[in-house]
C-alpha cells in the first residue's frame, strides 16, 4: 500500500473566512500547516497550486443567477435583502470582499486534487480548505458558499464518463448540499454520517433519505445520536462504509474530513477523540486501495475547536494520505510560538488521552440506538447498490 | 398548508360495488394505495381498505383463495357508515378525527361530490412541511412563560439577531411522570443558522429557559 501524495493548498486559499469572530476561521488552515511543519510532515511535499474555479466549473452544480450574486455581493454592490434570499450577508454566510474569488480559489483546488489523482499523477491528494458541504445550488448555507465536492464530482463526470464516486462525509453536519446535487445519481454513492438531525443543523439526514428515482439507495446516512463518542461511531462507521463502499466499486473516494465531532467542539454535541479521525482516514485509505488503485482525496470541513482539536486532526489526516507516522508529541517550538496566542490551554499529545475523556452514563443505551439505526439504514440500501453495481 | 384542500389527494382511485376483491387488491398493489371509495352513481357509498379485503379473503397459499377472490366483491365488505372530511375543513380536525376513530383516511366531500381523499400519510406530510423539515436549520426549544408576547419577545430577539426563522410550532408543555404537569409552553424554533449559540446566550439574558442546545 503505497504511492506519492499531493497537498493542494497555497496561501490564497486562506482568504476564505468571514472575519471578525466568526467561527470559520482560516487560522486553522495555517495552524495545521504550521504543526505538519513543525513535525517535518512536510518534508519532500511542496504545495502544489491550483487555478481558480471558473464560472463553467461553477455552473456545473450552481444556478447562473447564484454566481453572479455571489460576484456582486463580494464587490460591495447588490440589494440586501436579494442577497439574503440567496443565503449571503446572514450572520452564518456574512459578505466580505472578493469572496467570490476566495470561494471560487477553494472549489479550483479541490478540482486539482481530482485532476492530480484521476491522471495517476498522484496517488492521493488532500485540500484541507475544502469540503464546504452545505453550499446549495441557489444558496450559500452552514458557513459555504461553493459546493467544492459538488463541482468537482460534476466536473469528473464529465471528463470520465461513467465514472464511479464514493463521497464519504463524517463531519458531525449531514452532508447535505453534495447528498441533493446528486440525490438522483446512481453513480454517485453520497455517505454521511453525522449527529442527527433532530437536534443539529440542517435537519436532514435522516435514513429513509436514500435517494431519488435511478438513484434510490445511493444516498446513505447514518445519524447518530447526541452524545456519541469513539467506540459506537468507529463501530457504525465499521457496520456501514466497508460494506456500502464494495458494494458500489468506486472508481474514485473523495472524503469530507470535518472534525467538528470532537468533544471539544464549541457547535455539536458528539463526543469523538483523536482516535475516530485518525480511524476514519486509515480505513478509507484501505479501502480505496482494496476497490480503486488508491484514488483517494481528502478534503476538510469543519472543526471549530481550531486551537486544539483542528491542527492535530488534519495533521493525522496528511499522515495517513502521505504514509507517514504520526508522532507522539505536539513539537514544542509550535507549543511556544503558539500557546501564547492560544486562549485555551494547548494539548501536548498528537492522540487524546483516553483518561480525558471518560466513557458516559448514557453510552450503552447510545450505542444501542445508533447500531439499530446502521441495521436498518443496510436493510434500506445495501440491496439496491448491490444490484447496481457494475461487472 | 392548514386546510383539507391544500393536503388532500386529488386523483383518487375508485371501486364500484361490483369491483372483485381481486380487482381491488391489484390496484392497490399497482398504485400503492391502501384506501379505495366505493362510488355507485357518482355517489360515495362505502370504503374499502387493503386491511378489509385481506381479512375477507383466504390466506396466501389456501387452495380456496382464487376462487373467493373472484367472488368477493366490494359491497359485501366495505364500510358503509364512512366519517368524511370537508374540503374547507382545518387538517387538525380532520388529522383528530382520523387519530379518535383510528382510521387511516378521510374521504373528502363537497356537495355530494367525492373531491379528494386524506390520508394519515398526507396529513405527516402536512406536518413535515409545517415545521420547516425540508430546510437546513438548527432546533431551538425554549420554554416561554404562558402569558402574551412571550412568543413574541422570542421571535423578536431571534430577528434582532438577524437570524431567519424556519418554522415556529409551539405549545403546552407535555407532561412527564415523574414531573407531572409543568408552567408554560414550549417554542420549537428551526432557525436559519449553523451556529445557535449566541441566540442561546440573548435567550437566556432575557430571561428564557433555553431546553435546546444544552
Amino acid at each position: 500500500m503505497s504511492g506519492n501524495a499531493a497537498l493542494v493548498h497555497d496561501l490564497a486559499l486562506e482568504s476564505y473566512g468571514f472575519g471578525g469572530d466568526h467561527p470559520f476561521n482560516p487560522l486553522r488552515i495555517r495552524l495545521t500547516f504550521e504543526l505538519c511543519e513543525a513535525l517535518g510532515l512536510l518534508e519532500g511535499y511542496p504545495f502544489v497550486g491550483s487555478e481558480p474555479a471558473t464560472e463553467d466549473d461553477l455552473r456545473s452544480v450552481h444556478s447562473l443567477t447564484y454566481v453572479r450574486m455571489v460576484e456582486r455581493a463580494g464587490r460591495g454592490v447588490g440589494d440586501p435583502l436579494d442577497l439574503m434570499h440567496y443565503g449571503l450577508g446572514t450572520g452564518d454566510n456574512p459578505i466580505f470582499p472578493g469572496m467570490h474569488d476566495a470561494c471560487a480559489r477553494v472549489v479550483g483546488a479541490v478540482l486539482e486534487a481530482c485532476r492530480l489523482v484521476m491522471r495517476g499523477e498522484a496517488a492521493h491528494a488532500m485540500c484541507i480548505s475544502g469540503g464546504l458541504h452545505h453550499a446549495l445550488r441557489s444558496k450559500a448555507s452552514g458557513f459555504c458558499v461553493y459546493n467544492d465536492a459538488g463541482v468537482a464530482i460534476a466536473r469528473l463526470k464529465e471528463g470520465y464518463p461513467g465514472i464511479r464516486i464514493a463521497y464519504v462525509d463524517t463531519d458531525a453536519h449531514h452532508g447535505d448540499g453534495v447528498q441533493w446535487m446528486f440525490y438522483d445519481d446512481p453513480n454517485v454513492l453520497t455517505v454521511s454520517m453525522h449527529e442527527s438531525g433532530r437536534y443539529l443543523f440542517p435537519g436532514t439526514g435522516a435514513i429513509d433519505e436514500r435517494g431519488r428515482d435511478g438513484g434510490v439507495g445511493y444516498s446513505v446516512n447514518v445519524p447518530l445520536e447526541p452524545y456519541t463518542g469513539d467506540d459506537s461511531w468507529i463501530s457504525c462507521f465499521e457496520t456501514v462504509v466497508p460494506e456500502v463502499l464494495h458494494a458500489f466499486e468506486p472508481d474514485l473516494i473523495l472524503s469530507q474530513n470535518g472534525c467538528d465531532g470532537h468533544a471539544l467542539d464549541p457547535l455539536t454535541h458528539l463526543l469523538a477523540t483523536t482516535r475516530l479521525y485518525e480511524h476514519v482516514p486509515r480505513r478509507i485509505h484501505e479501502l480505496a486501495h482494496e476497490l480503486c488503485e488508491g484514488r483517494w482525496v481528502a478534503t476538510g470541513g469543519g472543526g471549530y475547536d481550531i486551537w486544539r482539536v483542528v491542527p492535530r486532526v488534519w495533521t493525522a489526516l496528511w499522515a495517513v494520505v502521505s504514509h507517514q507516522d504520526l508522532p507522539e508529541k505536539v513539537p514544542v517550538d509550535w507549543l511556544m510560538i503558539l500557546g501564547k496566542r492560544s486562549p485555551v490551554e494547548l494539548p501536548v499529545l498528537m492522540r487524546d488521552d483516553p483518561a480525558g475523556y471518560p466513557p458516559t452514563v448514557r453510552d450503552a443505551e447510545i450505542a444501542d440506538h445508533n447500531h439499530r439505526t446502521t441495521e436498518a439504514l443496510l436493510e434500506n440500501v445495501l440491496a439496491l447498490i448491490q444490484q447496481g453495481a457494475p461487472r | 398548508m392548514l386546510l383539507v384542500r391544500d393536503s388532500m389527494t386529488r386523483d383518487v382511485v375508485t371501486l364500484s360495488p361490483q369491483t372483485t376483491a381481486a380487482e381491488a387488491l391489484a390496484l392497490c398493489r399497482e398504485k400503492r394505495i391502501r384506501h379505495l371509495p366505493v362510488m355507485e352513481g357518482g355517489r360515495l357509498v362505502g370504503m374499502v381498505s387493503d386491511r378489509d379485503l385481506r381479512s375477507a379473503t383466504p390466506a396466501l397459499g389456501d387452495p380456496a383463495r382464487a376462487e373467493a377472490l373472484q367472488e368477493i366483491r366490494a359491497e359485501g365488505v366495505m364500510t358503509r357508515d364512512v366519517l368524511s372530511a370537508h374540503p374547507e375543513d382545518p387538517i387538525e380536525q380532520a388529522a383528530n378525527t382520523m387519530r379518535e376513530e383510528k382510521i387511516g383516511c378521510l374521504p373528502v366531500i363537497e356537495g355530494d361530490e367525492l373531491v379528494g381523499i386524506l390520508t394519515s400519510s398526507d396529513v405527516l406530510e402536512a406536518l413535515v412541511f409545517l415545521i420547516g423539515a425540508h430546510e437546513p436549520g438548527s432546533r431551538v426549544e425554549v420554554v416561554m412563560p404562558d402569558r402574551p408576547g412571550t412568543l413574541a419577545g422570542v421571535a423578536g430577539l431571534f430577528g434582532e439577531l438577524g437570524i431567519n426563522i424556519v418554522s415556529v410550532v409551539a405549545g403546552p408543555r407535555q407532561e412527564t411522570p415523574d414531573a407531572g404537569p409543568r408552567e408554560g409552553r414550549i417554542g420549537t424554533f428551526k432557525v436559519d443558522t449553523i451556529d445557535p449559540r449566541v441566540a442561546v446566550e440573548v435567550l437566556e439574558q432575557a430571561g428564557y429557559e433555553v431546553l435546546w442546545p444544552p
